[in-house]
């Protein structure tokens, strides 16, 4: 999967499973102030990343330091990367 | 009139929230479909005997333990009578190949010891296990309220590691590792699955100090309705939830029923399967993530239940459970065949006004939904002569292991009746017959008593623990959101 294709994949998610508007998905909107997501949604949507790209999403692997979309962009591709690897 | 908390669902956790909020000044109602509160722990009569079909005993309610304090601040203590079981041997295991017994004994370093003289070659890992056991269970909610309250991260536990990975690091002895996974049968989920965390919050209160309930679960019902009505809450029964009433810009108004009423409320407590919120939010109300992730959430595993009846209940049920199965065998080999999967014999509620009816007691093997669906699972009553004729073969097979592996269990014993986890489902609220409703397994995020709706909270085994000691903690954790922690946890103290 390319990372265009990977990001791609992540916007609609997050479009479909919280009701986002596609011209807020930006790599720089900031998902509390921009997207309007709380605390609450952080757990829906790492089981929509889980779900997404049939991974899991641990704790250390630093999802709490997300703060943009663009955030969730590179996260996802470089927990895909490090996956790839380990596979090799 | 305006309720301060109506509460949906009234099993352990929905009664345990409502009593907690009503202690603290709110006018509080209960919403129950079933025609009696508590009604799953309430058993069930057939012929007029009692048979107990969802309590048979609890950890953690020896004087001063988790449980005993929590069923004193309810104000159902003064109301039960607890029975200890048999300190030398409050379960029994019997392998069911080779008739190898193990007793476990109540008390923790009772238990260590005993393991240890059975497996001596084991110690050290033993001794490693328990320390690593009582850590883990030491950073629950609730169940340590006499010690300063570490952080809870329930996340935690989604990330495991599961009993089988702590397993493997300490115990190589495969039998023992069956003994130490043995409880399993009490919370419904495999050791390669339950969070370590939850089994440590499950099986250490039942290590400590197990008991039964002169009267069974019928007896923990009635203590539950009677401080309902003392306490002057509303109980509604028969009756179902339909839609929770929101306002134009979101806030809760009332709860209507499914006969038209409508509840005027400002908080609504939700102690039902998960699943089932779904249908009483308003559309709208949630988005598509927070009702997939609530979707996808999979049950513990379900079950048959045979209900057997005797004049006299056999003596190894007196201050004993018994539990067989086959030492040392995997969870999915155990699953493959019905005479391969372990049993739990739960001695009744013996009562001595039994004389003269006789006693019940009850078998439960392991079952998965799978074993039902299609169309039986989609028929309604009345049930389809296949549906019956496969029951009847069921609990005959298992009737006949009995026979074969714990003759002492149906000698002059009569089969008088078996659910299958069709039955479960009816009865349990859980969509796919799982005994204890949503599981708690490594990977599943469960809900959290928050919810997307303002003053809307769940409640129930889904959102702490299984069992009737994690139903209780459930409702502490969510009116702890409610009212506060620290203030709840001086209170059970106190």
């Amino acid at each position: 999967m390319t990372d265009q294709k990977i990001i791609e994949l992540i916007n609609s998610s997050l479009i479909e499973e919280f009701e986002l508007e596609t011209e807020k998905m930006t790599p720089e909107a900031t998902i509390y102030e921009d997207l309007g997501l709380d605390s609450l949604d952080i757990v829906d949507m790492v089981v929509v990343l889980e779900n997404a790209f049939r991974f899991k999403i641990r704790e250390e692997d630093g999802i709490r330091d997300i703060r943009t979309l663009g955030d969730i962009h590179r996260f996802v591709i470089g927990k895909k990367q490090s996956l790839e690897k380990k596979g090799d | 009139m305006t309720y301060d908390t109506v509460v949906v669902g009234g099993g352990v956790s929905g009664l345990t929230s409502a009593l907690i909020l009503a202690r603290h000044g709110r006018r509080v109602a209960v919403v129950e479909k079933a025609a009696k509160p508590a009604s799953l722990i309430g058993g069930f009569e057939r012929g007029g005997i009692y048979f107990d079909s969802a309590f048979h005993y609890a950890g953690g309610l020896g004087n001063g333990d988790i449980l005993d304090l929590f069923f004193h601040y309810l104000g159902i203590d003064r109301l039960l009578r607890k029975v200890p079981l048999d300190q030398n041997k409050f379960d029994i295991f019997r392998d069911s190949a080779s008739g190898w017994e193990f007793s476990f004994p109540c008390g923790i370093a009772a238990l260590q010891e005993a393991l240890c003289e059975a497996v001596p070659h084991e110690a050290r890992g033993i001794q490693s296990y328990f320390v690593c056991l009582a850590a883990a269970f030491r950073q629950l909610p609730y169940l340590n309220p006499g010690t300063p309250e570490v952080t809870w991260n329930p996340v935690e536990a989604v990330h495991g590691p599961s009993l089988a990975e702590v397993l493997r690091r300490f115990i190589r002895d495969p039998r023992l590792g069956h003994l130490l996974s043995l409880h399993t049968l009490l919370h419904g989920v495999s050791p390669q699955e339950i969070p370590f965390s939850i089994h440590a919050g499950v099986v250490l209160p039942f290590y400590r100090s197990p008991c039964r309930i002169a009267g069974g679960g019928r007896a923990l019902a009635a203590a539950f309705s009677a401080q309902i009505q003392a306490a002057g809450i509303s109980l509604i029964q028969g009756r179902s939830a339909e839609k929770l009433v929101l306002s134009a810009s979101g806030h809760l108004q009332g709860l209507k029923l499914a006969d038209g009423e409508s509840l005027a409320c400002r908080e609504c407590v939700v102690s039902i399967h998960p699943r089932r919120f779904l249908a009483l939010a308003p559309q709208g109300a949630l988005r598509p993530a927070y009702r997939n992730r609530l979707m996808g959430l999979e049950d513990t595993s379900s079950g048959y239940i045979l209900f057997l009846h005797g004049l006299a209940p056999p003596p190894i049920l007196a201050g004993s459970n018994l539990y067989l199965g086959f030492s040392g065998q995997g969870m999915a080999e155990a699953l493959s065949s019905l005479e391969r999967r372990p049993l739990f014999v739960a001695g009744g509620a013996f009562h001595a006004d039994s004389a003269q009816t006789g006693h019940g007691w009850s078998v439960i093997c392991p079952a998965s939904w799978l074993e039902m669906e299609g169309e039986w699972a989609s028929a309604g009553f009345p049930r389809s002569d296949s549906y019956r004729a496969a029951k009847e073969e069921v609990s005959g097979r298992i009737f006949q292991r009995l026979a074969h592996e714990a003759p002492e269990i149906v000698q002059g014993a009569r089969l008088i009746e078996a659910a299958t986890p069709l039955t479960l489902r009816n009865h349990c609220g859980g969509p796919r017959g799982g005994i204890y409703g949503v599981r708690q397994a490594v990977g599943q995020y469960n809900p959290q008593p928050a919810t997307r709706i303002p003053n809307v909270y769940l409640c129930g085994q889904a959102t702490a623990a299984p069992g009737v000691l994690g139903a209780m903690v459930s409702a502490f954790l969510t009116c702890g959101h409610i009212l506060g922690d620290d203030r709840l946890r001086r209170e059970i103290m106190a």
